[in-house]
């Protein structure tokens, strides 16, 4: 096997289109844990999450030429895992909300216990019940920790806008969840 | 007639002979050959493969393991695949030298002639039992005790599984085990899912099938 | 305004723009509930380390290749004979994409060595992923049994740690991959 460099993303996504297939891997290893949190709280469930980042590669894969900054290749990747993920919130209405009682929270007893992910859980669902766009807004400020210009920036909406969706999604949040203390 | 039957013979065991020689040059120190030789054209003239011979020399040498070492492991892999030979004809398979090391590589991961056999007489054509050896030493391989192992194997044979669904019984086994069941435990419970799913059909699904797991993280 | 909006001053509150201090007495209960709201988010790390795997086998699925069976050479005459007294060979062997992982923070050097490539611990060296220790290799690999260990820094023999492992014969352990 041929050594590897710590290269640049553009440099890899050329070599691949170039026929260096392999390297592809690269691509992949580097990024699939970046959006795995993004995509776990979006949908739900860990194994649904799996499947869309590997969609989202798999896509990306295909669509590879068409990416027009090579250097910029995570952030047009979001993209692709975004729509696959809102495709996915289109799918599966009704069966995402048992799955995030499930799943969600299994993980960190030892992190506060029992109530903590009752807390959790019980989050998770409201989060399922509001629209993919104001989770998303609230999953990429309040899980992943952007600010509202950073996500305006990836999203290539106005922060006005952005505080509008959120808002809401408090309010909803809020209704839905105004018997937990 | 046994001319013409001797010179083919011949001719294979030369065939062999330069075979073996070939691989190995370079690779291990001059006594490990002929010990390889000489254990390879005596196994193959009996219809085992030498393969693993080859590969056990190779390694052995690879990792700087002293001559008599190597040797000692040499001999018992040539014990080994008589031993998977001799319980293959008796359930009924005759000189095929991949089932043989497969079987081989079955008793190295600590099951017996006697699993062996029982696989053998599932009934299974050769192509089939050979990946099932190898599944069933990989399960062994993974703390599954033989019981269970031959157990779920026998089971996955005799429904006429696809091959892909045999390769991937040791990663089952493997997130069964992650998720706190036993290896015995782990094997039981496919064993009994592959049972009931033979006589009734498959289970109805939740949607959205999962793609197997590999066999390695 | 129904009774269930968060009033825009808690909002502001969420959204980080001001702190429970600057909230008026009577939006304290609401703010402190909004503010054990967000300590209820889940920000978990998730990692998929199997989803590299799955990929490029993916991928390699929708472009199948199959290993050529070589014939060995023969007289003519003899090998009709040669033919029918050779036990079963391999069918063509379809190759599988074969992610291999080592956390090892304070190596050097990490290769692969096995069956597939006559143990030789030069032949494979693992790149290491910058600062968190992960060495990866991707593999092409014969439809098969394989068997193979990882090398540290030249010297040490290390099974993987996530896969089954049988004795070497020499007072180690090798790792199985059953393809």
């Amino acid at each position: 096997m041929r050594p590897e460099s710590q290269a640049a993303d553009g440099e890899i996504v050329r070599a691949v289109l170039a026929g260096d297939r392999e390297r592809y891997a690269q691509l992949v290893d580097r990024y699939r844990d970046r959006y795995a949190r993004y995509a776990t709280r979006m949908l739900g469930s860990v194994d649904a999450a799996e499947d869309a980042v590997q969609d989202a590669f798999v896509r990306a894969y295909d669509q590879l030429a068409q990416c027009k900054e090579p250097d910029k290749f995570v952030g047009w990747f979001f993209l692709i895992l975004r729509n696959r993920c809102f495709a996915e919130r289109r799918r599966n209405r009704s069966s995402a909300s048992l799955e995030a009682a499930n799943d969600v929270a299994a993980v960190d007893r030892a992190d506060g216990g029992a109530e903590t992910a009752e807390q959790r859980r019980a989050l998770q669902r409201a989060l399922l019940e509001l629209t993919a766009d104001q989770r998303e807004v609230f999953v990429l400020k309040h899980v992943e920790g952007l600010s509202y210009g950073e996500i305006a920036d990836r999203l290539g909406t106005s922060i006005p806008s952005l505080k509008m969706r959120m808002h809401r999604a408090y309010d909803k949040l809020r209704e839905q969840l105004r018997d937990h203390t | 007639m046994i001319t013409l039957v001797a010179l083919p013979l011949a001719l294979l065991s030369m065939q062999q002979g330069t075979g073996i020689a070939q691989r190995l040059t370079g690779r291990v120190p001059p006594q490990i050959a002929s010990l390889v030789e000489e254990l390879g054209t005596a196994a193959s003239a009996r219809g085992l493969p030498i393969d693993p011979l080859i590969e056990k020399a190779i390694e052995g040498s690879a990792k700087g393991v002293a001559p008599e070492r190597v040797a000692s492991a040499l001999r018992l892999v040539a014990m080994q695949l008589d031993t998977a030979a001799v319980a293959l004809r008796d359930g009924g398979l005759v000189s095929d030298t991949l089932a043989i090391a497969a079987g081989e590589f079955a008793i190295t991961a600590g099951l017996s002639g006697s699993d062996i056999t029982a696989l053998a007489r599932t009934g299974a054509n050769p192509a089939a039992l050979t990946v099932g050896l190898r599944v069933a030493g990989t399960l062994a391989a993974l703390g599954v005790p033989p019981a269970e192992d031959i157990g779920l194997v026998s089971v996955a044979l005799r429904s006429g599984e696809p091959v892909s669904a045999l390769l991937s019984l040791p990663a089952n086994v493997q997130s069964a085990i992650a998720k706190g069941a036993t290896p015995a435990q782990a094997a039981a419970g496919l064993a009994r899912a592959a049972a009931a799913q033979a006589a009734h059909g498959p289970p109805p699904g939740r949607g959205g099938g999962h793609p197997p797991h590999p066999p390695h993280p | 305004m129904s009774g269930h909006e968060l009033h825009p001053l808690v909002k502001q509150l969420l959204d980080g723009d001001i702190t429970l201090a600057d909230l008026p007495a009577e939006l304290r209960a609401e703010g402190e509930w909004a503010l054990r709201l967000l300590a209820g988010v889940d920000r978990t790390d998730v990692s998929m380390p199997a989803v590299t795997w799955r990929v490029m086998a993916q991928l390699e699925r929708r472009r199948r290749r199959f290993l050529p069976w070589l014939l060995a050479p023969a007289l003519a005459i003899a090998a009709a004979l040669v033919i029918w007294l050779v036990p079963r060979t391999p069918a063509p062997a379809s190759l599988v994409t074969v992610r291999f992982v080592l956390v090892a923070p304070d190596a050097k050097q990490v290769s692969l060595a096995g069956t597939f490539n006559q143990w030789d611990p030069q032949a494979t060296p693992l790149v290491r992923a910058g600062a968190t220790g992960v060495w990866t290799a991707t593999l092409m690999l014969p439809a098969g049994q394989h068997q193979y260990a990882f090398v540290v820094d030249g010297a040490r023999w290390v099974p993987d740690p996530g896969a089954p492992a049988i004795d070497d014969g020499f007072g180690r352990r090798n790792s199985v991959l059953t393809l």
